[in-house]
């Protein structure tokens, strides 16, 4: 069955790689040469890519896609400085995710924004070889140049396991490596190898039917030649596009339509003939890398890993598993909740001061007004959400690092799945209950698309920390403190708040997989690694790089609604009334009356913002809200929030004369529940109206943060929109309900 | 192969398997794509495969196979035909 390595139609390699590439228009003569890490996950390629680059390292998105595009620079024993490009991890060239799908189009040259590196270093865990030799034979077989670096050396001796590197390189025609990447052995010797001119590999392991094999070959006549793709690689592209069903858009564009169309004939011919064709190719692949190993590897056969076993006999255990799970959940989950709290309010005061020290700098005015209340305002409101951002992703990287991420997302797959999403989903929403910000940051754990996705979309129905002071508040103004069996109705109502918030995220989702991110069952496979102990410098590296990318991508867009709710909640500068109190505040400062100024500067501030633009979209929208319960000065509140929630509170006070400094929430309380509606000459607010409008903060979105992170995170302005639309619909329609429904039950 | 010494082995699905018991893959059969998938992470057929554990609520299973952990949903191990050792 073996068939000869050298497949007609496969020119010699002299003429492409790297000359061909340097000669790309994209990429002018000068340009730095490009080397991409490439290998399986848990192959160690991270840590490689972080001993060769250390801290310096971009994070960005590849264009279009949510998949994380990192890139760092490293020094070679020459002197020159080389680009390192850290590719994610793959199992495939025949893609099952977002992930591969972007490493095929880059090793195919399909990929315009990225063009395909000039050397490969293809990690491979040297305990796993016949794992992830498979990866490594598909893409030697592109005919690119390639560096094989066996990893975990360190490890495989301590196994017994001797690997024959100069027969490996025999056999596969590239240069092989021995290093351990964590430990730092064996990459001088890498980086040596990095610097040399390396000749692609002109070894075929790919051996399919040979009925199969003509409908590839005829293919790749057809397909038309491509600058940045080697000749022998055009069969590999052929591969892909009569494997990969030419649904994705790089793929298709690579070939004519009338190829496109054939395709599909092809391939319904073939699973008529040969129903498992598929996998023809894959159990032949299989069997030449059971051949080569072999020759090269000898390894005595292993049975369970004691320490691994010892650890995992609890750590997924019937009983012990969940309830480590939940105490690990918890602490964590206690740490971004409470911890945090105190760096931020650290944040809230420094940036206070500078606040004032602008503020005594500058003269009075819209320029002062604009730089403390808008400016550094919006940067004060981005940089609170570091700590809870640093503090996940620091647990997230030792979860992920550790290997406990794999069994946590073990152990809840059934329950969330349930719900049709990933058991990797809990992590995220948990996290939402302190903030959706770090929690949205938190589903790039989630490999499945549609599953990440939906975890986006419901994270901010978890009831976050922003949400508790406009709980405490309503509550305080409107629920009695009263005993009700084991429990106070205060205590009832807050946590029947987050309860809702938690049905409404499972029937979304549960709506979502059905209808929008349905797309049959993906297939869940999940590889359990060994534990490791997590290394510092890549947690480091993580939590750095979420808070910086946060800063830079939401953060401007934080800012600039920042300043655009500055300008609404300030402008105009008031009219008659405003004139009148602030002439009334001159003579009160003249005669030293400082309560009486105070007073007056509350009233100041109230009469401003009611008379703003903020005060008049307020009353614009009063008719749409009027339903809930709502009047124009809870709009104004509604408005203002999007800033943040708690901005509600500190809104409300203003708009009620108390004054920003002295809006405590006991007087607030009082205030709204003795507000008059001026039309009526009643109460203006009720018991009934305090709950519709805590439903309503439940279920809508009106964090501008959440829907820049969002946005972020998904790469396009569709899911955010989407969920803003979603969100404050069902907002609306609840509180209709709970608002129009007591009043007909005679509550109101 | 031989019956005696081992217990006699039986033609099942992977699912069917108890923890601590161990197999060989015959054929992956289901959706084509996922078909292939399972086999590229290594379970193709001739391919010895342990049984290590099912998660506390009963789905998914741990699978050992060429020194490798894989964690798969008992209704796509139901698509994998084995014999038992």
């Amino acid at each position: 069955m073996s068939r000869p390595t050298e497949v007609p139609g496969s020119t010699p390699l002299e003429v492409l790689p790297i000359n061909g590439i340097t000669a790309k228009p994209a990429k002018p003569a000068a340009a730095r040469r490009t080397i991409a890490v490439l290998g399986n996950p848990n192959a160690g390629k991270s840590t490689l890519f972080n001993a060769l680059t250390g801290l310096r390292q971009k994070v960005g998105n590849y264009p279009g896609v949510t998949v994380e595009k990192k890139v760092g620079a490293c020094d070679l024993p020459s002197g020159r400085r080389v680009e390192l490009l850290d590719l994610p991890g793959s199992y495939s060239l025949h893609p099952g995710s977002p992930d591969e799908v972007i490493v095929r189009d880059v090793l195919l040259g399909l990929k315009a924004d990225t063009p395909p590196p000039d050397l490969i270093v293809l990690v491979v865990d040297a305990t796993h070889l016949d794992r992830h030799l498979y990866l490594a034979l598909q893409v030697i077989e592109i005919g690119r140049p390639v560096i094989l670096a066996l990893n975990m050396m360190d490890a495989a001796a301590a196994r017994g396991v001797q690997i024959d590197e100069g027969a490996l390189e025999r056999q596969l025609g590239v240069p092989v490596v021995g290093i351990s990447a964590a430990r730092g052995t064996g990459l001088g010797n890498l980086r040596r190898l990095m610097d040399r001119d390396v000749e692609p590999s002109l070894v075929h392991f790919r051996r399919w039917p040979a009925h199969v094999m003509r409908v590839i070959r005829n293919l790749e006549e057809r397909l038309p030649r491509h600058p940045l793709l080697p000749d022998r690689g055009r069969q590999d592209l052929a591969m892909a596009l009569l494997l990969d069903d030419g649904e994705d858009d790089a793929l298709a564009r690579a070939v004519p339509p009338d190829v496109q169309d054939d395709l599909r004939v092809l391939r319904k011919r073939l699973d008529l003939a040969d129903p498992g064709w598929r996998g023809n190719e894959v159990e032949e692949r299989y069997e030449a890398i059971g051949e080569l190993l072999a020759e090269v590897v000898v390894a005595p056969g292993r049975k369970l890993d004691p320490t691994r076993e010892r650890i995992d006999r609890v750590l997924t255990h019937r009983i012990w598993g969940p309830i480590v799970f939940v105490m690990i959940m918890g602490a964590i989950f206690q740490s971004v909740f409470s911890w945090a709290a105190p760096i931020m309010g650290l944040i809230d005061f420094l940036v206070g001061r500078l606040g004032s020290s602008v503020h005594a700098l500058l003269p009075a005015g819209p320029l002062r007004s604009l730089i403390v209340d808008g400016i550094i305002a919006g940067v004060g409101t981005t940089l609170t959400f570091i700590p809870q951002i640093a503090i996940l992703f620091f647990f997230i990287s030792i979860l992920e690092d550790s290997g406990y991420m794999a069994r946590a997302a073990f152990i809840m797959d059934r329950m969330m799945g349930k719900v049709g999403l990933s058991g990797r989903a809990f992590i995220p929403l948990l996290s939402s209950f302190a903030c959706a910000i770090p929690g949205i940051m938190a589903t790039r754990t989630i490999d499945n698309r549609r599953d990440r996705l939906t975890t986006i979309v419901i994270a901010p129905f978890m009831s976050c920390s922003a949400r508790l002071p406009v709980y405490a508040l309503l509550i305080g103004a409107f629920i009695p403190n009263r005993w009700i069996g084991f429990a106070t109705l205060p205590g009832i109502t807050l946590f029947s708040m987050y309860f809702l918030g938690i049905i409404a995220a499972i029937v979304v989702a549960w709506l979502l997989k059905r209808t929008v991110l349905k797309g049959g069952n993906p297939l869940y496979v999940m590889e359990l690694p060994p534990y490791r102990m997590p290394s510092w410098r890549s947690v480091v590296i993580s939590v750095r790089d979420r808070s910086l990318l946060f800063v830079r991508k939401a953060g401007t867009v934080i800012l600039a609604v920042s300043v655009i709710l500055w300008f609404l909640a300030s402008y105009p500068r008031g009219g008659a009334e405003a004139d009148a109190l602030r002439t009334q505040i001159t003579t009160a400062q003249q005669a030293g009356d400082v309560a009486q100024v105070k007073l007056l500067k509350g009233d100041l501030a109230g009469s401003v913002l009611r008379n703003s633009f903020a005060g008049h979209v307020g009353r614009a929208i009063e008719p749409v809200i009027r339903p809930l319960g709502f009047d124009w000065r809870i709009g104004i509140g509604l408005i203002t929030s999007f800033a943040a929630r708690e901005v509600m509170v500190s809104t409300m006070a203003t708009v009620f004369n108390l004054g920003q400094a002295d809006g405590t929430q006991m007087s607030l309380g009082d205030a709204l529940r003795n507000a008059i509606d001026p039309h009526t000459g009643l109460h203006a607010y009720s018991p009934l109206i305090g709950i519709s409008l805590m439903v309503f903060f439940v279920l809508a979105c009106q964090c501008m943060s959440t829907v820049a992170v969002a946005r972020r995170e998904t790469n396009g302005w569709r899911w955010p929109i989407f969920m803003l639309v979603m969100m404050n619909v069902l907002a609306w329609l609840a509180s209709f309900a709970v608002f129009q429904g007591g009043r007909l039950l005679g509550l109101g | 192969m031989s019956l005696e010494g081992r217990g006699v082995s039986r033609m099942c699905a992977l699912d069917e398997l108890s923890p601590g018991e161990s197999c060989v893959v015959l054929r992956v059969e289901g959706e084509p794509t996922v078909a292939r998938r399972l086999m590229e992470l290594g379970l193709v057929p001739g391919t010895h495969v342990e049984v290590v554990r099912r998660a506390p609520l009963g789905d998914p299973i741990e699978l050992r196979l060429r020194q490798v952990h894989l964690s798969i949903r008992r209704s796509e191990a139901a698509h994998i035909h084995v014999t038992t050792d």
